[in-house]
């Protein structure tokens, strides 16, 4: 009797509970209803899934030397403009050939390989380029354009890379960047940017680091105390020659710069992107592309060899062209200014005239 | 007749036309407090000289707008007061009496711009410039002038104008600021207002000549 009874309480609960798991004929229903929604949002979700790698996948755009490959999601013409805008930036600067065997890469894109292989790209070094696949993220093109310059630039001589800001100065604009390189000039500390702005070309020189000296020779050890103070210095002898030079040794300030602990040349790079800006849009065509390929010589010696002008003279062009905004004489009053102010001034006292306050 | 309506305006004017001149000859004389021996200057000297002379520069075209305003005004300043019984008194048709007035206002202006020559001259003629820089004093006068003779048309031809004038050219101002304001509601990337304003501004908008540049001393 003591063992029955707790045999017949499990059966009893277990036919409770096998009644209670067999749902009613609503609930059954309701169940059904619940599955089928759930597999309909799984189909959905699968489909959203599908359509967002379709529109990552990667699609080729081409303008001149200069190969994409974006999301499809950019669309055809944000793509072309994207392509076009990038050649229309590295066309006077990178060579055809670096161009040709390269291709940049939007990192958000998939099925980068498919693409690839059905476009005949396979021997093509990839450059990966950091874009969202929205259709603004790209601008006109300047993401793609400043990526081909940094590897391009990566594969001239020292003297370049040491000189060229990392993206070249491609995007330098007189309009957008020249005041900037101006007031550079105007509010630098350094003498040969003092000597530059009064019109000694050898102090521009030196200021844009054109020559082929050594870098200490374009600062004075006063302006290079002044670059020490609150910078960070990586090594214990870079600290102690900072503190060498801090407490008045020039030799150790000099030192600094040739061990490449400060910067080499005085000016930033919005000045330097405006020398190779001025030597890309007002020397002959090539001009750049040809400076950039040769190895012989300082920064200046290049440039002018590509120009095709004394140094000098190439210096001087480009202080006048940069501090004038363009070329520009800096105030004019000729007939241009003046016969807009004449007209309207000469209109407008024609309408007070015909008609009035007491008329 | 020029004459008569001269003195009247001289009258009304003078001491506003004073003082602006005495500003006009100090503007271009600020420009060399940092001294005038510029050859051989250390360095920074020479870039805060010249940064200086931008700095006044900037200085100037709002002064040619406060001539302007002044002086355009000021010219009708004495008809408004009398409720035109002056002008309708002569034996003179209304355009010509217009342009007399005009033409004795823009005489007038004549004072603060040969004031600012004359103080450019005396700016310039006290520095000795490193090679590179120029002095532009002749060029900054007469483009003073042409500045100061828009803006004193302009006001000019505002100060006599019927209220219906006014209210065409404040409706223009107002459809303007709206249909920036519809298109910004719509997130059109389309822009009126700034549009204009560069129409107006860049050459050869009427107002082109208050833009550009204005230093004394520049490259």
């Amino acid at each position: 009797m003591c063992r029955a009874g707790p045999a017949l309480l499990a059966l009893a609960l277990w036919g409770v509970a096998a009644r209670a798991q067999q749902p009613r004929a609503p609930a059954r229903a309701l169940l059904a209803r619940a599955e089928s929604l759930w597999h309909r949002i799984g189909l959905q979700d699968s489909a959203a899934a599908r359509e967002t790698l379709r529109q990552r996948r990667a699609r080729r755009f081409d303008a001149g030397a200069v190969t994409t490959l974006l999301p499809e999601a950019v669309g055809a013409a944000t793509g072309s403009r994207v392509a076009a805008g990038a050649w229309a930036y590295v066309r006077d600067a990178v060579p055809v050939d670096f161009l040709a065997g390269r291709m940049a890469v939007g990192l958000a894109a998939t099925d980068v390989e498919a693409t690839v292989r059905a476009e005949g790209l396979g021997g093509r070094i990839r450059i990966p380029v950091g874009v969202e696949p929205g259709p603004d993220s790209l601008a006109d093109g300047w993401t793609v354009a400043a990526e081909l310059a940094r590897s391009y630039r990566q594969t001239l001589d020292s003297t370049w890379r040491v000189w060229l800001p990392l993206d070249m100065g491609l995007a330098w604009t007189m309009r957008r960047e020249g005041p900037e390189a101006v007031r550079e000039l105007m509010q630098g500390e350094t003498r040969a940017g003092g000597d530059c702005l009064a019109g000694l070309i050898s102090g521009c020189r030196r200021w844009l680091g054109l020559d082929a000296a050594a870098p200490a020779t374009r600062f004075r050890p006063a302006e290079l105390r002044v670059l020490v103070s609150g910078r960070w210095f990586p090594s214990r002898a870079a600290v102690g020659l900072a503190h060498d030079c801090t407490v008045g040794s020039d030799f150790a300030c000099l030192r600094l710069v040739a061990l490449g602990f400060l910067p080499p040349i005085p000016a930033g790079p919005v000045p330097l992107a405006s020398f190779a800006g001025y030597v890309r849009t007002r020397g002959p065509k090539g001009a750049l592309l040809r400076a950039l390929a040769d190895r012989n010589g300082g920064v200046g010696d290049r440039f002018a060899r590509a120009v095709g002008v004394p140094e000098d003279s190439l210096v001087r062009g480009w202080r006048s062209w940069v501090m004038t905004g363009g070329g520009q004489p800096r105030v004019t009053a000729n007939l241009r200014d003046a016969w807009p102010a004449v007209l309207v001034a000469g209109l407008l006292i024609l309408a007070a005239s015909r008609s009035g306050r007491w008329r | 007749m020029f004459r008569r309506i001269l003195q009247s305006q001289w009258k009304a004017l003078r001491l506003p036309v004073i003082l602006l001149a005495v500003l006009a000859f100090a503007l271009p004389l600020l420009t060399v407090t940092y001294g005038g021996r510029l050859e051989g200057a250390p360095a920074g000297r020479v870039a805060q000289w010249l940064y200086g002379a931008q700095q006044i520069g900037l200085l100037l075209p709002g002064f040619a707008v406060l001539v302007g305003v002044l002086t355009g005004i000021g010219a009708w300043t004495s008809d408004h007061a009398g409720k035109h019984v002056y002008a309708l008194s002569l034996p003179l048709s209304r355009a010509r009496y217009v342009w007399l007035r005009f033409a004795a206002g823009a005489a007038l202006l004549l004072a603060p711009t040969a004031a600012l020559g004359v103080g450019s001259l005396a700016a310039a003629a006290s520095v000795t410039l490193p090679s590179g820089v120029h002095a532009y004093p002749l060029q900054l006068t007469a483009r003073f002038f042409l500045a100061v003779l828009v803006c004193y048309a302009v006001f000019f031809a505002i100060s006599i104008s019927t209220r219906r004038a006014a209210l065409v050219v404040l409706g223009v101002i107002g459809g303007l600021l709206l249909a920036d304001g519809v298109l910004t509601v719509m997130d059109l990337r389309a822009t009126v207002t700034p549009t204009v304003l560069m129409w107006l501004t860049n050459w050869p908008g009427p107002l082109s000549i208050l833009i550009g540049r204005w230093a004394l001393f520049d490259v």
